[in-house]
């Protein structure tokens, strides 16, 4: 059995004179949450929709569950379209008895399975009303459970917290956290940077058609520079007093009273060093607090680069995507 | 196989279970039956119509009277023979003979109401005569200046709320021999008054000038009365054409009418079925776990087992009514009943409707699935309508003559095969002519069922959208340089 529950490599989907996916290549580990960033128009849909076999690529192979795609394999998945909608008139049970039935569950266990599913995610008051009658929350949770009804060893979600409100969003976040710990691999496309950062072990990033960075979380976050925020007291100049021990500070908006700095840091133990280095030079400080990256810095860092027309995988320091998240 | 029947349950479950599906049960043959009746229905719902005449010669006036009241004996006597339809033939065709021996309409009336009452008293009891059309009143002024206010409604014949305005004024002209009538009316389309007036005048000129010839004038009374019998025959067979004989062709219309709306509805339903999970990506997910052929055989096999559904109902409910009825009585009832029961006319309805029904249903399915809202759909939808239309202006025309060359040239277009075909089914259609444009529309339908299943494909799958069609279409290239 492989050890990837997906593996995507060289994907090309053109329209037209456009090419929406330029080749795209990246794999996903079994039992991994995994997170497809990228703004909208990326190729990030384009790439899920070519995973699951409903848009054919004019170039590239997709591996899922360690065989072709195929509607055998595509059983063992389950997919959340982007900009979804349900049959309003049917009741969020005999939607997910339908879904679970498709994809090839009898149904008796497909029936005791998505009460269990609604009872288990405070909808089961709303199994037999109709989807009509559910809020627009409900109704998207009631698509996400559509996903899972089957039991499937992946999980493929686009967009899932789109349209969502906070409370929603954590229920989904919750949802799939719940699935990474049954041990399923679940891979979800986003453009919000905070649910990837604290829910994925990997990501790839997309931007213009293509992956421009592809790897483990902190990987990414390692490649934003660190830095440090002080607070001096008076007007005491730490750039000054910084520079001959080799930092670099910059000034930033003053406050009140204070002034403020940011530092680079750079090497092994550098917080530790800039810390010696402010002691020495009498900096009276009020304020030390090393940074920690974010993926919005990352991505920004990252594919800002690669949005440029040159070739992104010189500057990003690209390496094969293979082994990622194993 | 699994997969098409749960795409075509819920597709079945989902119309059965929706509001539309019983209202149209309902509304369907509700609306057969008010176009049936509507002509009718709309000329004795219009109140009658006030008209005067104004002639030197009272006897004028009068030929132009007499011009009305045949048409309202004519009326009544259409009236009398639709009511007429359940009693047995005989009783019918006697009733008919007394009402036409009747000089005027009330006592054409009374006789055939007698004849009728021996063989269906019930009929004979409840029969209403229609209320008359025109109403001759005293003219309000004696010129056109002063008629104008009545004919404009600005003044009313009559007080109050039963007063009307004046529809039409007859103005009698005689020099010599010579007659003109100047017709006063606010209505300008309507030709129906002034032709009766005409004709009711130039029976009186006809009946003067045969007289200034020579002739007496009772013998003109007698002349006039002098008209053939008229029998109807059918080649190869004896007994003369009754009503129950003409019941299978009615049926036979009354059934492609039938078929037409419900491959009209179902196609519709097909179009906006797959429009909408197109549009909210539904088709998405359901093309990861089923096969787009097999979500269009699903779709085409729910949808059809809805139709039969209706059939069934309609047909129970509808037979039901009809058997019972044709139970005791006879005449076009009967025949109607006895149509019902004869094979080839249900087994050109079955293959007619299920030909008809692939090759809409298919056409329609691929062009959902192109489109994300109905009104992208319309640029294809709506030609497509009006060739379904098409066949529907043949219904009288084959009516009148099922072998008319216009009607048997269109039951060979395989687009219109299964509905004209049907119009003509009760014509005596030999083998050939029955099986012949079947078979092309049958071979026809295989093409166009998988030439869509690809437009389906790859419509659902989002590679073609209408955007790409429209580059194909006349004109487009030079528009987009434009």
């Amino acid at each position: 059995m492989s050890d990837h529950a997906l593996q995507v490599s060289g994907l090309v989907k053109t329209y037209g004179s456009h090419r929406a996916v330029d080749g795209v290549s990246f794999s996903v580990a079994r039992g991994s949450v995994f997170g497809v960033l990228g703004p909208n128009g990326a190729g990030k849909s384009t790439t899920l929709r070519m995973v699951v076999g409903i848009l054919a690529p004019d170039k590239g192979e997709v591996s899922i569950l360690g065989g072709a795609v195929s509607r055998q394999s595509l059983r063992r998945v389950g997919y959340l379209p982007e900009e979804r909608g349900l049959y309003r008139s049917m009741t969020p049970s005999g939607i997910l008895v339908y879904w679970a039935r498709l994809k090839g569950v009898a149904a008796p266990l497909a029936r005791k399975r998505a009460i269990a599913l609604l009872e288990e995610h405070g909808l089961g008051g709303y199994a037999h009303k109709r989807i009509k009658a559910l809020s627009k929350g409900m109704a998207q949770k009631v698509q996400i459970l559509g996903a899972m009804i089957h039991e499937p060893e992946l999980i493929i979600l686009d967009e899932p917290f789109s349209g969502l409100d906070p409370v929603n969003q954590q229920t989904v976040e919750a949802l799939i956290r719940a699935q990474g710990r049954a041990g399923r691999t679940v891979l979800f496309s986003t453009h919000v940077m905070e649910h990837a950062e604290r829910m994925c072990d990997h990501i790839v990033l997309f931007a213009r058609g293509q992956a421009a960075f592809c790897g483990a979380m902190g990987e990414a976050l390692a490649s934003v520079p660190r830095a440090a925020l002080l607070e001096t007291e008076g007007g005491f100049d730490l750039a000054a007093a910084l520079q001959p021990q080799g930092f670099a500070a910059v000034e930033e908006a003053p406050g009140d009273g204070v002034r403020r700095w940011r530092a680079g840091l750079d090497g092994k133990d550098a917080s530790r060093r800039l810390l010696a280095a402010c002691v020495s030079a009498g900096a009276p400080l009020t304020l030390f607090e090393p940074t920690k990256a974010t993926l919005h810095e990352a991505f920004v860092r990252l594919v800002g680069d690669a949005a440029s027309p040159a070739d992104p995988r010189k500057s990003l320091g690209w390496r094969t995507p293979v082994d990622v998240g194993a | 196989m699994r997969s098409i029947f749960l795409i075509a349950r819920r597709e079945y479950l989902t119309y059965v279970g929706a509001w539309g599906f019983w209202i149209s049960l309902i509304t369907t043959p509700l609306i057969m039956v008010v176009f049936g009746a509507a002509p009718t229905l709309l000329r004795n719902a219009e109140p009658a119509r006030l008209v005067s005449v104004i002639a030197a010669d009272p006897l004028d006036a009068a030929a132009i009277k007499m011009g009305f009241a045949e048409e309202e004996k004519a009326r009544l006597r259409g009236a009398l023979r639709l009511a007429a339809q359940s009693a047995p033939d005989a009783g019918a065709k006697a009733a008919s003979e007394a009402f036409d021996a009747a000089s005027d309409s009330d006592s054409a009336l009374a006789a055939a109401l007698a004849v009728l009452a021996k063989t269906d008293p019930q009929l004979a009891k409840s029969f209403k005569a229609p209320p008359p059309a025109y109403v001759f009143v005293d003219p309000p002024a004696r010129d056109a200046a002063g008629l104008a206010p009545y004919l404009k409604g600005e003044r009313l014949i009559g007080e109050g709320k039963a007063g009307k305005p004046l529809f039409a004024a007859f103005l009698v002209e005689r020099t010599g021999t010579e007659a003109r009538i100047a017709y006063w009316s606010d209505n300008v389309t309507d030709t129906e008054a002034r032709g009766l007036a005409r004709d009711g005048l130039r029976e009186r000129m006809r009946a003067q000038a045969l007289i200034e010839r020579g002739l007496a004038p009772s013998s003109l009374a007698q002349i006039e009365q002098i008209k053939p019998k008229l029998v109807q025959f059918r080649p190869g067979e004896q007994a003369e054409i009754t009503n129950r004989d003409r019941a299978p062709f009615l049926v036979a219309i009354g059934l492609a009418f039938v078929l037409w709306m419900s491959i009209f509805s179902i196609s519709n339903m097909l179009l906006t079925g797959v429009i909408e999970e197109k549009s909210n990506k539904i088709l998405d997910t359901l093309l990861t776990s089923v096969a787009p052929t097999h979500i269009l055989a699903g779709k085409l096999l729910g949808v059809a087992a809805l139709s039969f559904t209706l059939f069934l109902i309609w047909g129970g409910v509808g037979g039901t009514f009809l058997f019972q009825a044709a139970a005791g009585s006879g005449g076009l009832l009967a025949g109607a009943a006895e149509a019902l029961r004869d094979p080839w006319l249900l087994v050109i309805f079955a293959i007619s409707f299920v030909l008809g029904y692939v090759m809409y249903g298919v056409i329609f399915l691929a062009i959902g699935s192109l489109c994300e809202s109905l009104q992208e759909s319309q640029a294809l939808v709506s030609p497509l309508f009006l060739m379904l239309v098409a066949p529907m202006l043949l219904l009288v025309p084959a009516l009148q003559n099922p072998d008319a060359p216009l009607v048997v040239g269109a039951s060979w277009v395989p687009l219109f095969t299964p509905f004209v075909l049907m119009m003509r089914a009760a014509s005596g259609l030999s083998l050939w002519e029955a099986a012949g444009p079947l078979a092309l529309t049958a071979l026809t339908a295989l093409g166009v069922l998988l030439a869509a299943g690809k437009v389906f494909r790859a419509g659902a799958t989002s590679q073609l959208s209408i955007a790409d069609l429209r580059r194909f279409m006349p004109g487009a290239k030079k528009a987009a340089k434009a």
